[in-house]
């Protein structure tokens, strides 16, 4: 059986605990605590350590899915986390534009260590003042449609539209390098 | 009623000043925030209360998938030295970092006085 390490990254509240907790067939491992800093505007818990899930893919590889914290105090996390990975996917909230620059740093922050193939999952995508995803793009950098990553919508809440992702994502990867 | 974090502080500064081979000791939220802290210079309040956090929350997640229980603390001994963590209520965490030549025992005492001393602060 092959392993298959996906970590799942992104501003806080952009649904990375539920996008893990949606397609996990195990029992999620979480490390939810009640929020304190500004986070507690926008939901009660937050993770600090990892989210961690898994989820048998065809019947030779298992994927092994590992959510970091949001905030960028705990970073050390997000340094041991992509160290393992196999691929990531950026998950940004279509509705919150003042947190695309912030989605930008954790990208590069995570592609300063790692050469790893990456997509990016556009979440939030019903509510009125979502963006455009290729404006999204635009505002975290990635100007060429060419070279820039996969972008997808995702309903973190939706099993099917998570597990579109995860195909989108395992299929990046194996275009990126071909084994 | 507010939090006293004045009286914190100096319930930390008296820990780590009267109690031999401790370094450095902080009072964070589960969540990973600073709420009191002395600490090495060197070290960041910020980054060393995300750690204690994410640490807690993992060991605390251990003993349950383990069936450990609850826990009491955690401890992380390097051949530099401790780094001692103990929940502190429901709100607070309190982590003391120690030098490699501490007294176990007389450390695990203090720390104890500590917490109690820091829970009275807290309620």
């Amino acid at each position: 059986m092959e392993i298959m390490r996906l970590v799942v990254t992104g501003p806080v509240g952009a649904g990375k605990s539920t996008f893990i907790r949606t397609v996990s067939e195990i029992e999620v491992v979480d490390t939810d605590r009640s929020a304190t800093d500004e986070t507690a505007e926008l939901k009660k818990k937050t993770t600090v350590a990892f989210d961690f899930g898994r989820l048998q893919f065809g019947p030779e590889t298992a994927l092994h899915l590992y959510g970091t914290p949001g905030q960028s105090r705990f970073d050390f996390m997000w340094d041991i986390l992509i160290r393992q990975a196999h691929a990531y996917v950026l998950l940004v909230a279509a509705h919150r534009p003042h947190e695309f620059r912030y989605a930008r740093r954790i990208a590069s922050f995570m592609n300063q260590r790692r050469n790893i193939p990456m997509i990016m999952g556009v979440t939030h995508v019903d509510s009125p003042e979502a963006w455009d995803p290729e404006n999204i793009a635009i505002a975290l950098g990635y100007l060429d449609p060419q070279t820039r990553p996969p972008i997808i919508n995702v309903n973190a809440n939706e099993e099917a539209s998570v597990a579109q992702a995860i195909i989108a994502l395992v299929q990046h990867s194996m275009q990126s390098c071909p084994t | 009623m507010a939090i006293n974090t004045a009286k914190l502080s100096s319930i930390l500064q008296g820990f780590v000043s009267a109690t031999n081979d401790v370094q450095g000791a902080a009072l964070v939220t589960p969540d990973g925030l600073p709420l009191a802290a002395t600490l090495p210079g060197s070290m960041d309040d910020e980054r060393v209360s995300a750690m204690s956090a994410a640490m807690l929350s993992l060991g605390e997640r251990i003993g349950q998938e383990l069936s450990r229980g609850g826990i009491d603390r955690i401890y992380v001994e390097g051949n530099q030295g401790y780094g001692i963590l103990t929940s502190c209520g429901e709100d607070a965490v309190f982590l003391v970092l120690a030098s490699e030549a501490a007294k176990q025992g007389i450390l695990m005492l203090e720390i104890k006085r500590a917490v109690n001393e820091l829970k009275t602060v807290l309620v």
